[in-house]
């Protein structure tokens, strides 16, 4: 019996999602829980998942929530054990609804027929929000969602469906940040989709912390459609799970369309953390940019998975890819699998991947200055990852995400 | 009355499979400026590496007392924070690091250790503008990353602006000149005399005697084969400009 339907009786689809529901069912039976021979997840082996005995949780205590305080002032939405549980805040030109009031929407940007997680989160469809930036209008402060789980001693199957629309001329930060209290050792899944639109001229900046439970697992994929001269951009700083795939898949569907997609991770211990891209120039002129940095110890596992796709029109794009790592333990493992796949001419694309130890050099001279060996790892580490944190515009944001890598 | 700071002792070392420090002898006492001249490839940097604590660097036997305490047990750091400090011939270039971030900590490092409160950002830059103005760095330097892109000049600047900061007992200088002009080299030479005072001993390494027109040494050390070879005043660096290290190297 499938581990994700065992409870199934448990779950009470609501009546707007009903025939959605069917459909990812459907789909995702069809597809089964990716294996090690399924390309797509080669690197990531989820036997873990198959063993588990998932549940539907009703809604924790919602005075248990620890009052997350960001260091900037924000817009917020809250989400305990995968449930809408407050909004605070919102500004002028953002409008948050329930997903029920926008199910029209859902399915459109995400495939459920090639994605087994989407589907997945089709067939539980429930909880989720509906964001929508008006028109030309440019959101000052960060709008935060912030997801927190309770887990107790159960596993959790948290399923989270976000639409997101940016119309013409709109421009918001969209800060993703997760996190949990109590039994460290619980075995939740949050499986995630977000279906993001940027539209003409708009820009979105989506950032993201994962740091999930040690043995929890976390897949999110994010499914955007970028219009003519739109903007996406996302950054997502992982350290948490067990396993956790964050999954991007970005379509540039005008001219001029642009995406820069970006992250690090740092790990230790057993989990394996995948950045898995796929980025399509189906329109002339498009550019992409990704710069991945992991830093990997213990027996952890980074993988990352680059895509570009360049589309037989698509000519004058360009499209650089670059993901490297820094290994502290001989046991620790990185696995690439770069792709290029370009059907046009006069096009700039460029793909590249290292990895690499700490310098012993450099640290035999920072310590011959007095500085312990462990601070100048830090040291090191911290200059290992500048560079893809100065690609973060928001100084309040970029300043936060170096503080979460170092303390939390 | 004399105090040692340094005592060698019948020293040993190798680096892989090679013994490259045989029977190494000297005692250098507070306020004594001593200079090591030798051909390439003797074992000055080894030498030097050995002090510090560098890995790969292995003592067979013999042993060193720094202040009375023996120095190979300790770690390259807790070295540093007793007082040794080397100005190293090649400074590492570290890239992603600010200059002036990594002399904060090293400094705070010390500090930490002696006991002394760490100096705040404010006053840590005033005492790096000022210790940096005698060496001609400017802030500009200190906000790039260390060593990356610096001259050979700049480098050593930046070395001697590292000894001037973290006060050192005892530093070592190997090959402190390499890669100078003159001009360059009277900077560094200024910075490092201007450390000089009763208290605060020296290791001057060298290939060369020019450097020791401007850090004049009060003894001076032929090395040769791993240990010293012969020893003198400040004119045996002359002579050994003139003659060259010939007598002391062994026919291959
Ligand atoms: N890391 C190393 N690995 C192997 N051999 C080394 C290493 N460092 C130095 N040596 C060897 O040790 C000898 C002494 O080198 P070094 O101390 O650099 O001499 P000097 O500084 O007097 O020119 C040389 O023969 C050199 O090749
Ligand atoms: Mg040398």
């Amino acid at each position: 019996m499938n581990p994700f339907f065992k409870n199934n009786d448990d779950f009470q689809t609501p009546q707007w999602a009903k025939g959605l529901s069917q459909e990812g069912k459907a789909a995702f039976l069809g597809i089964g829980l990716p294996t090690p021979k399924t390309e797509a997840w080669k690197y990531t082996k989820l036997r873990e998942l198959e063993t588990d005995d998932y549940e539907f949780a009703p809604l924790a205590d919602k005075g248990a929530m620890p009052k997350e305080e960001f260091p900037f002032a924000c817009a917020k939405i809250d989400f305990l054990n995968g449930q809408w549980v407050k909004t605070s805040n919102l500004p002028q030109g953002l409008t948050i609804k329930p997903l029920s009031e926008a199910f029209a929407q859902i399915n459109q940007i995400a495939d459920i027929q090639n994605y087994p997680f989407a589907a997945l989160n089709s067939a539980y469809l429930e909880q989720g929000v509906f964001i929508e930036v008006a028109a030309n209008r440019q959101i000052e402060m960060p709008l935060v969602l912030s997801y927190h789980t309770i887990p107790e001693n159960r596993n959790l199957l948290e399923n989270i469906r976000n639409v997101i629309i940016l119309n013409t001329g709109s421009q918001l930060d969209l800060v993703e940040y997760y996190s949990y209290t109590g039994e460290v050792k619980s075995r939740y899944l949050v499986n995630q989709v977000n279906e993001i639109t940027v539209k003409e001229n708009a820009q979105l900046n989506h950032y993201k912390f994962q740091n999930e439970a040690y043995k929890a697992n976390h897949i999110a994929l994010h499914a955007v459609d970028v219009e003519t001269a739109g903007t996406y951009k996302s950054f997502c700083l992982q350290k948490g799970a067990n396993i956790a795939r964050n999954e991007t898949k970005v379509k540039l569907k005008g001219l001029q369309a642009k995406a820069q997609v970006d992250g690090a991770y740092v790990m230790n211990g057993w989990a394996t953390l995948d950045t898995t891209t796929d980025i399509e120039h189906l329109f002339p002129q498009t550019t992409s940019s990704q710069l991945i940095k992991g830093v990997v110890g213990g027996d952890a596992k980074g993988v990352f998975q680059g895509k570009i796709h360049i589309a037989p029109n698509a000519v004058q794009t360009e499209g650089t890819q670059l993901h490297k790592a820094l290994l502290l333990s001989d046991t620790a493992e990185i696995d690439v699998k770069p792709e290029l796949e370009i059907f046009a001419d006069d096009v700039k694309c460029s793909h590249g991947a290292a990895s690499g130890e700490l310098d012993e050099e450099q640290l035999f001279y920072m310590q011959s200055r007095g500085i312990s060996r462990e601070d100048a790892k830090k040291m090191l580490i911290d200059a290992y990852l500048e560079d893809v944190f100065a690609r973060i515009e928001n100084e309040n944001l970029r300043a936060w995400f170096k503080d979460l890598k170092q303390n939390s | 009355m004399t105090t040692p700071l340094l005592e060698i002792e019948e020293l040993h070392a190798r680096v892989g499979d090679k013994e490259i420090i045989k029977n190494f002898n000297l005692t250098i006492n507070e306020g004594e400026i001593h200079a090591i001249m030798g051909p390439n490839g003797a074992g000055k940097s080894t030498l030097s590496y050995v002090l510090t604590g560098k890995p790969g660097y292995e003592v067979t036997s013999g042993s060193v007392r720094f202040k009375g305490k023996d120095l190979l047990s300790l770690s390259p750091e807790e070295r540093a924070r007793e007082g040794v400090f080397l100005i190293m011939q090649y400074p590492v270039e570290i890239p992603g690091v600010p200059t002036s971030a990594f002399l904060k900590q090293a400094l705070n490092a010390q500090r930490k250790h002696l006991n002394l409160p760490e100096l705040d950002n404010v006053s840590f830059i005033k005492l790096l503008r000022e210790e940096g103005k005698k060496l001609g760095i400017d802030s500009d330097m200190l906000k790039r990353f260390v060593n990356v892109g610096f001259s050979g000049g700049e480098k050593k600047r930046l070395e001697t602006l590292q000894m001037a900061i973290l006060k050192p007992s005892f530093a070592i200088l190997d090959e402190a000149d390499s890669g100078l002009d003159i001009d360059a080299l009277k900077v560094v030479a200024d910075g490092v005399n201007s450390l000089r005072d009763e208290h605060r001993s020296m290791l001057v390494i060298t290939h060369y005697q020019r450097l020791l027109n401007y850090i004049v040494p009060d003894f001076v050390h032929v090395f040769a084969d791993g240990h010293i070879v012969k020893s003198g005043n400040k004119d045996l660096a002359l002579e050994l400009e003139e003659k060259g290290y010939a007598e002391f190297v062994k026919e291959r």
